[in-house]
C-alpha cells in the first residue's frame, strides 16, 4: 500500500458532515435499549453478583477465605489492584498527554477511554479497601485530626497510594466532565423529552456554544491536560513504590517507576482496543473510530510492550551483574521455579506476541489484533501476579517457603471486578455520548482553516 | 534571498564560523594534550565526559530524527536537517573512542587483574566487565549508530533531489528498527562507560537516566542551532514561533522526565537504605561534592522548569537561547557528577584543577566544525520531503 505523506490522514472517514456526526453519536441515546443491551447487562451483572457474594462472605467470615498465606501475604487483592490501576492509565494518557502532543486522532477515542479510566480506577479502589480485612475501618486511611491522636503512617507508600489514586480519580472525573459539557449542551438542544432536557440543562451548566465559552473552555482544557499529565505518571509510579521501597529482592529495583508506568499504558491501551473493537461495530462508529486509530493504538502497544520487555531484561541482567546472591536467586526462581508457568505466560503475552504488531497487516486486522490485545491483558495481569507472588513465596529461609494457590473466593472477586467494570461500561454507552461530538466535529475536513484545504481536496 | 517550498536556494554559512570552530578545537586539543602530559588520569576522566557528551548530542539527535519519522510528525521537518547535521558526530565516534581504549586501565578499576583477584564480586562480573568484551560492545554500538545514521541521512539527502516518497517510507522503517537498538546501545554505553566506573554499584534505571539526559542535551543543542540560524535568517521564513514552541515544549517535557527518573532512582535507594546501593550517593555527598549534587538539581531541573513553564517562554528566542545553553551546561554537569567522583583524587570531595575547564572548549569547537562542514555540503532544508508543505503551514 502506498501512503501519500504530503497529506494528513483524515481523522474522520467517509466524508461525514457535521450533522451526520452528531446524529451518529447521539443515536444510541435517543433510542430505547434493545434486547442485546439487556443481555450484555445481565451477563456483566451476573459477574458482578458473583463478586458481591464472594465479597460479602469474605466480610462475614474474614479474609481467611482467600488464598493468602505465610509467606505470601499479598495475593489476588494486590494483583488485581495494580492490574486495574494500570488499565486506568490509558484514558487520561489519551485525553491529556496525546492532547498536549497535538494528536488529533485522540478525539475519536478519548471519551470512551476516559470513561474506562474512571471505571477501572473504581475497580482498583475496591481492592486496597477490602484487603485491609476490615473495610469498615478504612476511614482511618484519611488523615484527619482526631482525639485519639491517631495518624496514618505518612512515610508509607501505601498511604501515598490513597492520595495518588484519589487525586487521579478526581482529576480524571473533572477532566471527563469538562469535556462533556459542550456535548451535554448539544444533547439538551436536540432532545424533545422534558425530563431529559432538564437533566441535560443542569449538566451542561448553561453552555451556549458562544465564542467566549469556547475560549474559556479551551484554556481550561489545556490547563487540566497539563495538570493531569504528571498525575498519569505519578499514580503508577507510586504504585510501583509500594513494592520498590522495600528491600525485598524482586521488588526493590530502581527501574520500577518508569517500568510500571510503561506497563500501565501498555495494558490500558490493550483494554481500550479490546473494548473499542466491539463498540465501533455495535454503534456503527467505524468512520469515527477508524482503522487508522486502531492501528495507532497498536503501535503504542508495540512501543510500550518493548519498554516492558526492556525492563524485564534489565532486571534480569542487573540481578546477575549486582552479584547479590538473593537477587540472583529470585530471578532464577521466577523463570525456572515453581511459578515458571506464570513467568512464561507473562513473557510470551507481553513481549513475544505484541511483536506481531511490527507488521502493518496484523496491526490492521481486527481478529488478529483482538487476539493480541486480549493476550496482552492476560499477560499484564500475570505480570503483577509474578511480581507480587514469586517475590514472596520463597523467603530467605527455606523453612519459610510456600506456594500460593488462590481460592474460589479470590477468583470470584476478580470476576466481580470485571463485572463491575463492564456493567459500568455498558450503562455508560446508553447514557452519555461515547465519542466527543464537539471534538470530532473540530477535526473534520474543513473545520479548521488550512492552506491546502482538507485531506480530500 | 527568495525562499519558497519549491525552489529553495541554499545560503552558505559564514566562514568565520569555521575559524571559530577551528580555533576552539585546536585550542582544546593542545590544552588537552598538555593536560594529558601533566595529569594523565585526570585528563582521561575529563575526556570520557566529553566523549559521553558527544554521544548524547550525536546519538540523541539521531533518536530525535527517528522519532519524527516514527511519529509521522510534520512540524519538525524544516528543522530536521539541523538535527541531521548534529547527528553527523556519530561516525566520528570511531576516532574519538580510540584514546579511551588506550586508557581503560586509568579509568576502570575492574580492568586491574590484581584488583579482581582480591574481589569476589568483581570476579563474578568478569564475564561482562573485561577489556575485550568491553571494546567489542563499544565498537558494536558505534557501528550500529553509524549504519542507521548513514542510511537515514542518505535517504533524507537523496530526497532533496528525487522528491521520492518511498524514501520517507524507507526511513520510517529504518527509524522504527533503530529505536530498539538505540535503547539497548545507549543503556550498554551508560553501564559500560559510567556505571562500571564504580564496579560494585548497580541500578536498573541507570540506562533510562542517561537516556533522559541524552534527549535533553540533544534537544538543547538542536534548539540552540535552530534559534541561531533563525536569528541570522538561514531558516525558511515560515519556520515560526510555533515551531520553536514545539522545541521548547519538548525540552520542558524531557527536563521533567529527567527529574522524574533521577528522583525515582534517588528515592528508592535512599528509602531502602541498602549499603550496597547507598554508598554511591553518599560518596556524592562527601565534602564539596555536596555543592555539585545540589547544583545538579538546581541546574538540571529547578531553573529550566521555572524558565520554560510559561507558554510565551517556549517561543521567546532569547529565553530559548539562554535555556538551551544552560541545559547543555547542565548535562555536562550531570556527566561530571556521574564520572568524576570515581577518580581517586576526589575521594573526599572535589579537588579543583584547570584541566576540568579545558575539555568543554574542545567539545564546542568540535560540534561547530562538524556542523559547519556538514551544513555547507548539503541543503539546510529537506526540500524534497513530502511533509514539508504541511510543516511550513504548521500552527499550534
Amino acid at each position: 500500500m502506498t501512503i501519500d505523506y504530503s497529506k494528513e490522514l483524515p481523522t474522520v472517514e467517509g466524508r461525514l458532515s457535521i450533522s451526520q456526526i452528531e446524529e451518529l453519536v447521539a443515536k444510541p441515546l435517543d433510542s430505547k435499549p434493545d434486547k442485546k443491551f439487556f443481555m450484555a447487562l445481565s451477563i456483566s451483572g451476573g459477574f458482578l453478583m458473583i463478586g458481591a457474594i464472594c465479597l460479602l462472605l469474605s466480610f462475614y467470615y474474614g479474609i481467611g477465605l482467600w488464598g493468602n498465606n505465610q509467606p505470601v501475604g499479598w495475593g489476588f487483592d494486590i494483583v488485581n489492584f495494580v492490574f486495574w490501576v494500570g488499565i486506568g492509565h490509558a484514558g487520561t494518557l489519551i485525553s491529556a498527554i496525546l492532547f498536549l502532543l497535538r494528536q488529533k486522532w485522540r478525539t475519536g477515542i478519548a471519551r470512551f477511554a476516559e470513561a474506562m479510566t474512571i471505571f477501572a480506577v473504581m475497580c482498583a479502589g475496591l481492592f486496597p479497601a477490602i484487603h485491609t480485612g476490615r473495610p469498615w475501618l478504612d476511614g482511618y486511611l484519611l488523615p484527619y485530626p482526631n482525639q485519639h491522636s491517631l495518624w496514618v503512617n505518612f512515610t508509607s507508600p501505601l498511604i501515598w497510594d490513597v492520595f495518588a489514586v484519589s487525586t487521579y480519580f478526581t482529576v480524571s472525573l473533572v477532566f471527563w466532565y469538562v469535556g462533556l459539557i459542550p456535548d451535554f449542551a448539544s444533547l439538551r438542544d436536540r432532545t424533545v423529552s422534558k425530563i431529559r432536557k432538564t437533566v441535560y440543562s443542569i449538566l451542561s451548566l448553561g453552555w451556549r456554544h458562544s465564542n467566549r465559552h469556547w475560549l474559556h473552555y479551551e484554556k481550561a482544557y489545556l490547563l487540566l491536560a497539563g495538570f493531569a499529565t504528571p498525575l498519569v505518571l505519578s499514580v503508577h509510579t507510586i504504585v510501583s513504590f509500594d513494592f520498590a521501597v522495600s528491600i525485598l529482592p524482586g521488588w526493590h529495583t530502581t527501574i520500577f517507576p518508569p517500568y510500571f508506568v510503561a506497563g500501565a499504558i501498555f495494558s490500558g491501551f490493550a483494554m481500550v482496543v479490546t473494548v473499542l473493537i466491539f463498540v465501533r461495530k455495535i454503534f456503527d462508529l467505524q468512520n469515527i473510530i477508524t482503522m487508522d486509530h486502531l492501528e495507532k493504538m497498536n503501535k503504542v502497544i508495540l512501543a510500550t510492550g518493548l519498554m516492558v520487555g526492556y525492563a524485564y531484561g534489565m532486571e534480569f541482567f542487573i540481578a546477575w551483574y549486582s552479584g547479590v546472591q538473593a537477587e540472583q536467586f529470585v530471578f532464577i526462581n521466577r523463570a525456572f521455579g515453581p511459578y515458571a508457568w506464570a513467568y512464561w505466560i507473562m513473557v510470551s503475552c507481553n513481549v513475544i506476541f505484541p511483536q506481531l504488531f511490527w507488521f502493518r497487516k496484523i496491526r490492521r486486522s481486527i481478529p488478529l489484533m483482538l487476539i493480541i490485545v486480549i493476550l496482552v491483558n492476560v499477560g499484564m495481569w500475570f505480570e503483577r501476579f509474578v511480581i507480587t507472588v514469586t517475590s514472596l513465596h520463597r523467603d530467605f529461609l527455606p523453612s519459610s517457603w510456600g506456594y500460593y494457590i488462590p481460592t474460589l473466593y479470590d477468583v470470584g472477586i476478580l470476576m466481580g471486578s470485571f463485572g463491575l467494570f463492564f456493567t459500568l461500561v455498558i450503562l455508560f454507552t446508553k447514557t452519555i455520548p461515547v465519542v466527543s461530538i464537539s471534538e470530532v466535529k473540530a477535526v473534520t475536513d474543513g473545520a479548521q482553516p488550512s492552506h491546502h484545504g482538507g485531506s480530500h481536496a | 534571498m527568495q525562499h519558497s517550498e519549491m525552489n529553495y536556494v541554499k545560503k552558505a554559512l559564514p566562514s568565520n564560523l569555521r575559524s571559530i570552530g577551528l580555533l576552539l578545537l585546536i585550542a582544546g586539543i593542545i590544552l588537552g594534550l598538555v593536560a594529558y602530559f601533566i595529569d594523565q588520569p585526570r585528563a582521561m576522566f575529563n575526556y570520557l565526559i566529553s566523549y559521553m557528551f558527544l554521544i548524547s548530542i550525536g546519538v540523541g539527535s539521531l533518536f530525535l530524527i527517528s522519532l519524527e519519522y516514527v511519529a509521522n510528525a510534520d512540524w519538525s521537518v524544516p528543522l530536521r536537517r539541523v538535527i541531521e547535521h548534529l547527528a553527523a558526530i556519530i561516525p566520528l565516534l570511531f576516532i574519538l573512542v580510540l584514546p579511551l581504549f588506550f586508557s581503560i586501565h586509568d579509568l576502570f578499576h575492574w580492568s586491574h587483574p590484581e584488583a579482581v583477584s582480591e574481589d569476589k564480586i568483581l570476579q563474578g562480573k568478569a564475564p561482562y566487565l573485561n577489556a575485550t568484551f568491553f571494546i567489542i560492545r563499544s565498537i558494536a554500538a558505534i557501528v550500529i549508530w553509524s549504519l542507521f545514521y548513514f542510511f537515514i541521512s542518505r535517504n533524507s539527502l537523496k530526497q532533496d533531489e528525487t522528491k521520492d516518497q518511498k524514501l520517507t517510507k524507507t526511513n520510517i522503517k529504518l527509524s522504527a528498527a533503530f529505536i530498539p537498538f538505540f535503547a539497548v546501545t545507549i543503556t550498554v554505553s551508560a553501564i559500560d562507560w559510567m556505571m562500571s566506573l564504580e564496579p560494585h554499584w548497580f541500578s536498573t534505571i541507570f540506562g533510562v537516566y542517561f537516556f533522559a539526559g541524552t534527549v535533553v542535551a540533544s534537544l538543547a543543542a538542536v534548539t540552540l542551532f535552530v534559534v541561531k540560524l533563525k536569528e541570522k535568517e538561514y531558516l525558511h521564513p515560515k519556520v515560526t514561533n510555533d515551531h520553536l514552541f514545539s522545541l521548547g515544549a519538548l525540552m520542558f517535557a524531557f527536563v521533567n522526565f529527567w527529574a522524574y527518573i533521577a528522583f525515582s532512582q534517588y528515592l528508592l535507594i535512599w528509602y531502602a537504605d541498602l549499603p550496597e546501593e547507598t554508598f554511591w550517593f553518599l560518596h556524592r555527598w562527601e565534602g564539596s561534592w555536596t555543592v555539585f549534587s545540589i547544583a545538579l538539581i538546581v541546574m538540571h531541573f529547578i531553573v529550566p522548569y521555572a524558565v520554560l513553564l510559561a507558554q510565551p517562554a517556549k517561543m521567546d528566542m532569547k529565553k530559548l537561547k539562554f535555556i538551551s545553553i544552560w541545559l547543555l551546561a547542565a548535562h555536562l554537569l550531570d556527566l561530571f557528577w556521574l564520572v568524576m567522583p570515581n577518580m581517586s583524587v576526589h575521594a573526599h570531595g572535589y579537588v579543583f584543577s584547570w584541566i576540568d575547564l579545558v575539555f568543554p572548549v574542545f567539545i564546542v569547537g568540535f560540534v561547530i566544525l562538524v556542523f559547519y562542514y556538514r551544513a555547507n555540503k548539503t541543503n539546510l532544508l529537506p526540500s524534497g520531503d513530502p511533509k514539508l508543505n504541511r510543516a511550513l503551514d504548521f500552527h499550534i
